[in-house]
């Protein structure tokens, strides 16, 4: 029996440790530590609303454009505003530039590493690589140049980001082929994904941390020149997610099918649905609200999430429901059996959930099994999460059987799936938008408070999972603020009833090849995007 | 000469398909962020493809978000492929290097051992319970920035966050937030430290500043800062109370935005923005009323734009909220008033300066009608009370005098 | 304070434009002021910011001139009176103030029924004139800190950081216009509670003989 304590995880947003138990090759525990903490909620008190959307999103340079939603729609619930149409249409455009963003980042520069081994790929055979890249039904690209340009790197000695790590540990299983395609996709999603966020500069004025989505509506107002110049990116990042992004993620999997074996984690899903449909029904977002406990649905409401801290370094009661969160910090010291982190462990029903694109779109996939149309009839044949979840399944050779999904390859999978279908809508909508702004059938871009009193639950999904900004508005000042980022859920220590939280039990039956190297933890922790 | 130059840049950018004169824009394009002229152009060329060896880099995160993180991966001029496979050797790089854990620090160690390296640090000093509120690989953020910081031949700060503690030193500062400058002053350590302020850290700026240090400074720390033009900037530390100076490079920290703000035209006009969305946000007109901080922030985000020059807060249609001064969320809150709340000690509240002039300029003009109307029935208005015959103070001592005899 | 008369040597007639100097450019840096802390109606800005830099200028050569003047010009020693002195004598403590401070306050508060014996101006009156002297320096200190040709210049950026910023360098300026505001509010209901006279030979330079009342 061997503990391991990863400390720093790397290729991750913001600073994470992770200790494993592991026996006979076999993780028997694991204790997750966010090991950072800054106090947003407390510069946030006395502030005024608009000032929270500009400062709570620097909570995460990752996902800033979620928590910046989140937090204009929990002032927006506190002061008793409706935001318009062409608002709605502007935001839901901005976050799906983010989740193509973030999606294309974290798959191609923060997780391939664990299963692509660039080192490797210096002995591909050019030809066999351009063979294989047709078959696999991916993208080519220059991949003499690329070789030549990774070699003479090599070459050089200094590695660079490719320093120190395991390359030479047996749990890589790509061909050399394999793993040159994906390097030269590696290179190519460092454009793709600045792409995608040079569509959140031209809606937000810049990214990480927008600027555009205020309390009330939106300060950007689309001209038609703007539009073209969005839609032309929309379209380059979506050519890219159908022929590389997709196809690479199917050629990958074959390899590492042992991934759908493991790292399943608590089975609860959260979804507190993302991408406004015009009615304003959280049920009925493009990706819907819900609740999940293994493969039924439920609905879900702000009440029903609490907060322990039993096992966190705070002071404040434990179990509180944010909309009364406190945040009293108490830095102990790390104590695996007492308290260990800086995250609070956040409950929903009183379980530990996992959020992220596999909960939402396990949340879409039941919504949509159950008969719910996710999107209008307006935007025509998108691929819709049940459409593209069937096929994938059907192409890996598991038809019918969406209970796969829930293990690690099913994470990564369903992040890429969703990146399609975001990918799709985001095109739909910059067509409406423009549409509107045609016509000039819009009802402005604004609207003021009504009130400057009251409280409000902004919830709403970042890239990686749930977000909740809890507000308390009293004279047009902010009394409280409390923050579930998504993070929260996926790494939250035991709770007050001792429970691991998602990213602990999902470690929980990995095997470990080299427990030196614990190369597969390392994969789950990052499957979940933290 | 440059031509020659084994595993230089170019031959990697000629492979890539580059062509020379793609590679010459480039170059032109780092010699505008940093104000230099034209002229420099080749000069930069042959910098770059000169250069065989990568420079040692370390990228150190302390209390921070991953934003200029994330923003320097959005760098196109070069772009960060580039950056981290062709300039720096980036050993430590938390976000994007491959290893993890013991073997991801011992890459670290080993750099800092050897010396010779750049170290950029993002986010806030976290001084908190000690150093509690960071701890990373067992050690507070404090001793990894202590450890790399004493042995760096210069350190870049990215972002507000490293430069003074950025939004994590707003009030109430529950973690103790300060910056990198302040902090080594406090230890005692003289590594030379450049400031990038705004949050997130301009990408272009970041890379100038790399392309400046290996190429007008010949990676020389002292020829650097020689040969740089910076701005002095004093602040007092948010932790340990001390003055620190900080250093801003000129060229980019020397003029508000305001002055280099297009839509400048529409506030000598006086055109304004007075709610967002508006007829008037369509044209283009200025935000100054909506409480754009332009006026007082000192970068050159007119100019370098963001993401890619695709656009920029102000363009977008949000007011500047001044992410790039010094302790910028407590200077410019509420971001859509034009002056900072104040706040009148604990417990109590913010207060606008507006509120607190007009409510001492009513008591004054309502005290002053009081006044007048006790002077009325006091009967000295009009003509005034008689003047007395003797200075009190005279009366008193004549009094006491008398008393004396 | 009993009427008395009002003679030209209280002010002669350089002082009765260097105050009327004084009145347009603060009435113009105020009202510019507003306009540019808050512009409440449209297209003035550019007019608003040329009228503050002039009349700034203005001003603060009109105060330097005024202090030269101080020590060149004679003006009346005390109200009611034509013999004169050199003006400045007549703004530091004359003996006619010595003890007064006190007593002052006390019968502005009603404390004491009689007006103290003074001199051409009264203990306070003398501090509060003399105050705007520094306090318009300060205006301007404050005001060159954040004027874009002049902000960057050591002397005023070392105030600006001193102070914390910008932002706090504006909110100094902007208090200190309500300081003048203020000032002036007292400063034209003081010298003109008990008669219209001392308006009247400081704007129109005509006498008032003695007491109308």
């Amino acid at each position: 029996m061997a503990r391991v304590s990863i400390d720093p995880v790397t290729r991750i947003e913001g600073h994470l440790r992770v200790d494993v138990e592991v026996d006979g090759g076999v993780v028997t525990d694991a204790w997750v530590t966010g090991t950072l903490w800054r106090g947003m909620e407390k510069v946030l008190i006395d502030r005024h609303p608009t000032d929270a959307f500009y400062i709570s999103q620097r909570i995460c340079g990752v996902c800033p454009i979620s928590h910046s939603h989140a937090s204009a729609l929990s002032s927006e619930q506190a002061l008793g505003i409706t935001v318009t149409q062409g608002a709605r249409l502007v935001r839901n455009l901005i976050e799906a530039a983010q989740y193509l963003h973030s999606h294309i980042l974290w798959f191609y520069t923060l997780a391939a590493l664990d299963f692509v081994n660039p080192v490797n790929a210096l002995s591909a055979d050019i030809a066999d690589t351009y063979a294989l890249a047709q078959a696999a039904g991916t993208r080519a690209a220059d991949f003499g140049a690329i070789a030549t340009r990774l070699q003479s790197f090599v070459d050089n000695g200094q590695l660079s980001i490719l320093s120190g790590h395991w390359w030479d540990h047996p749990a890589y299983k790509l061909p050399p082929e394999l793993d040159l395609i994906a390097t030269a996709h590696y290179l190519e999603a460092l454009e793709m994904q600045a792409v995608a966020a040079e569509i959140i500069g031209i809606l937000g004025g810049k990214f990480p941390h927008q600027m555009t989505s205020v309390p009330g509506g939106t300060a950007f107002v689309p001209t038609e020149s703007k539009l073209d110049d969005i839609l032309f990116r929309f379209l380059k990042v979506k050519d890219f997610i159908d022929t590389a992004l997709i196809p690479d993620t199917l050629a990958v999997a074959p390899f590492y099918l042992d991934a759908v074996g493991y790292g399943k984690g608590v089975g609860n899903f959260l979804s507190w649905g993302v991408f406004e449909e015009a009615g304003f029904d959280a049920y009925k977002r493009f990706l819907p609200r819900g609740f999940a406990q293994g493969l039924s649905l439920e609905q879900v409401e702000p009440t029903d999430v609490t907060e322990d801290v039993s096992h966190s370094w705070y002071k404040s009661a434990s179990g509180l429901n944010p909309a009364d969160g406190e945040t009293v910090a108490d830095y102990t010291g790390y104590d695996a059996d007492g308290k260990y982190s800086w995250g609070k462990a956040a409950r929903c029903k009183g379980l530990p959930a996992e959020v992220g694109p596999l909960a939402r779109m396990v949340v879409a996939y039941l919504a949509e099994a159950s008969g719910q149309a996710l999107t209008p009839d307006s935007f025509g044949a998108i691929r819709t999460p049940k459409v593209l979840i069937d096929s994938t399944l059907e192409a890996l050779g598991v038809p019918g059987q969406p209970e796969v999904l829930l293990s690690l390859l099913g994470r990564i999978a369903a992040r890429n799936l969703e990146a399609a279908y975001v990918a799709d809508l985001s095109v739909a909508w910059v067509n409406e938008l423009i549409g509107h702004v045609r016509e000039g059938t819009l009802d402005g871009f604004f609207a003021e408070p009504t009130t400057d009193t009251g409280k409000g639950a902004g919830l709403w999904e970042a890239p990686r999972g749930s977000v909740g900004h809890w507000i308390d508005v009293q004279g047009g000042k902010i009394k409280n603020y409390q923050v579930v980022a998504p993070t929260t859920w996926d790494i939250a220590p035991r709770d007050d009833n001792n429970v691991r939280g998602p990213m602990e039990e999902a470690l929980i039956g990995a095997p470990i090849e080299d427990a030196e190297r614990p190369l597969e933890a390392l994969r789950i922790i990052r499957s979940f995007d933290p | 000469m440059a031509q020659e130059a084994h595993g230089a840049l170019y031959d990697l950018l000629a492979v890539r398909g580059v062509s020379r004169r793609d590679f010459l824009k480039y170059c032109g394009s780092i010699a505008a962020t940093l104000g230099l002229s034209e002229a420099m152009v080749p000069q930069i060329a042959a910098a770059i493809e000169s250069g065989a060896k990568l420079k040692p880099a370390l990228w150190l995160n302390g209390g921070a978000c991953t934003g200029c993180t994330e923003s320097v991966a959005q760098a196109d001029s070069p772009d960060v492929a580039t950056i981290v496979l062709e300039i720096l050797s980036l050993n430590y790089f938390e976000t994007v290097m491959a290893a993890a854990s013991d073997a991801a620090e011992k890459v670290k160690e080993e750099t800092i051992a050897e010396g010779g390296y750049i170290l950029i640090y993002e986010g806030s000093v976290m001084t908190g319970f000690e150093g509690g509120t960071l701890v990373v690989a067992g050690k507070t953020g404090l001793e990894h920035l202590k450890e790399a910081a004493e042995n760096a031949e210069a350190i870049i700060c990215v972002g507000s966050c490293a430069v003074d503690g950025g939004w994590v030193m707003g009030r109430p500062n529950a973690a103790e937030a300060t910056g990198v400058q302040g902090f080594l002053n406090h230890e005692g350590i003289a590594t030379p430290v450049v400031n990038l302020p705004t949050c997130p850290v301009n990408p272009e700026w970041v890379v100038a500043m790399v392309v400046q240090y290996l190429l007008v400074a010949g990676d020389d720390a002292a020829k650097f800062l020689e040969m740089t033009p910076m701005v002095t900037r004093r602040i007092t530390d948010a932790v340990y109370g001390t003055d620190v100076d900080l250093l801003f490079p000129k060229s980019l920290f020397g003029q508000t935005i305001h002055d280099n703000c297009p839509r400048r035209g529409h506030f000598e006009n006086g055109e304004f923005v007075t709610e967002f969305g508006s007829e008037e946000e369509a044209l283009g007109y200025c935000l100054y009323k909506v409480g754009c901080k332009g006026p007082q922030t000192f970068t050159q985000c007119p100019v370098t734009r963001w993401n890619r020059r695709a656009s920029w807060c102000v363009e977008s249609g949000s007011p500047c909220i001044g992410c790039g001064g010094l302790n910028w969320v407590d200077n410019n809150t509420p971001f859509l008033m034009r002056l900072s709340d104040m706040w009148l000690g604990d417990g109590l509240t913010y207060v606008q300066p507006g509120s607190i002039a007009a409510v001492a300029g009513g008591v004054v003009a309502a005290g002053l009608v009081v006044h007048g109307l006790g002077m009325k029935a006091a009967g000295r208005v009009p003509g005034g009370a008689p003047t007395e015959e003797m200075k009190e103070y005279d009366r008193k001592r004549m009094a006491k005098k008398g008393g004396d005899k | 304070m009993a009427a008395h008369a009002h003679y030209r040597e209280a002010h002669p007639l350089v002082f009765v434009i260097t105050h009327w100097i004084n009145l347009v450019c603060m009435v113009m840096l105020a009202f510019s002021g507003f306009y540019i802390h808050y512009p409440f109606f449209d297209g003035f800005m550019g007019v608003a910011r040329g009228m503050h830099f002039v009349a700034m200028f203005v001003i603060i050569i009109n105060l330097t001139l005024r202090i030269i003047l101080a020590f060149t010009v004679k003006t009346a020693t005390q109200l009611g009176s034509r013999e004169v002195e050199t003006d400045i004598k007549n703004w530091l403590p004359q003996k006619e103030n010595r003890h007064q401070f006190w007593p002052t306050v006390k019968y502005y508060l009603f404390l004491k029924k009689e007006s103290p014996i003074s001199a051409k101006y009264g203990s306070l009156q003398k501090i509060a004139y003399l105050a705007t002297v520094p306090l318009t320096y300060l205006m301007a200190y404050t005001g060159f800190g954040l004027y874009g040709p002049t902000a960057d210049w050591g002397f005023f950026a070392g105030g600006v950081d001193m102070v914390g910023g910008p932002m706090n360098m504006r909110i100094i300026h902007y208090f200190g216009m309500w300081v003048f505001i203020i000032f002036t509010m007292i400063h034209a209901y003081l010298a003109n509670i008990y008669s219209f006279a001392p308006s009247r030979i400081i704007f129109a330079w005509k006498e008032t003989v003695e007491s109308e009342h």
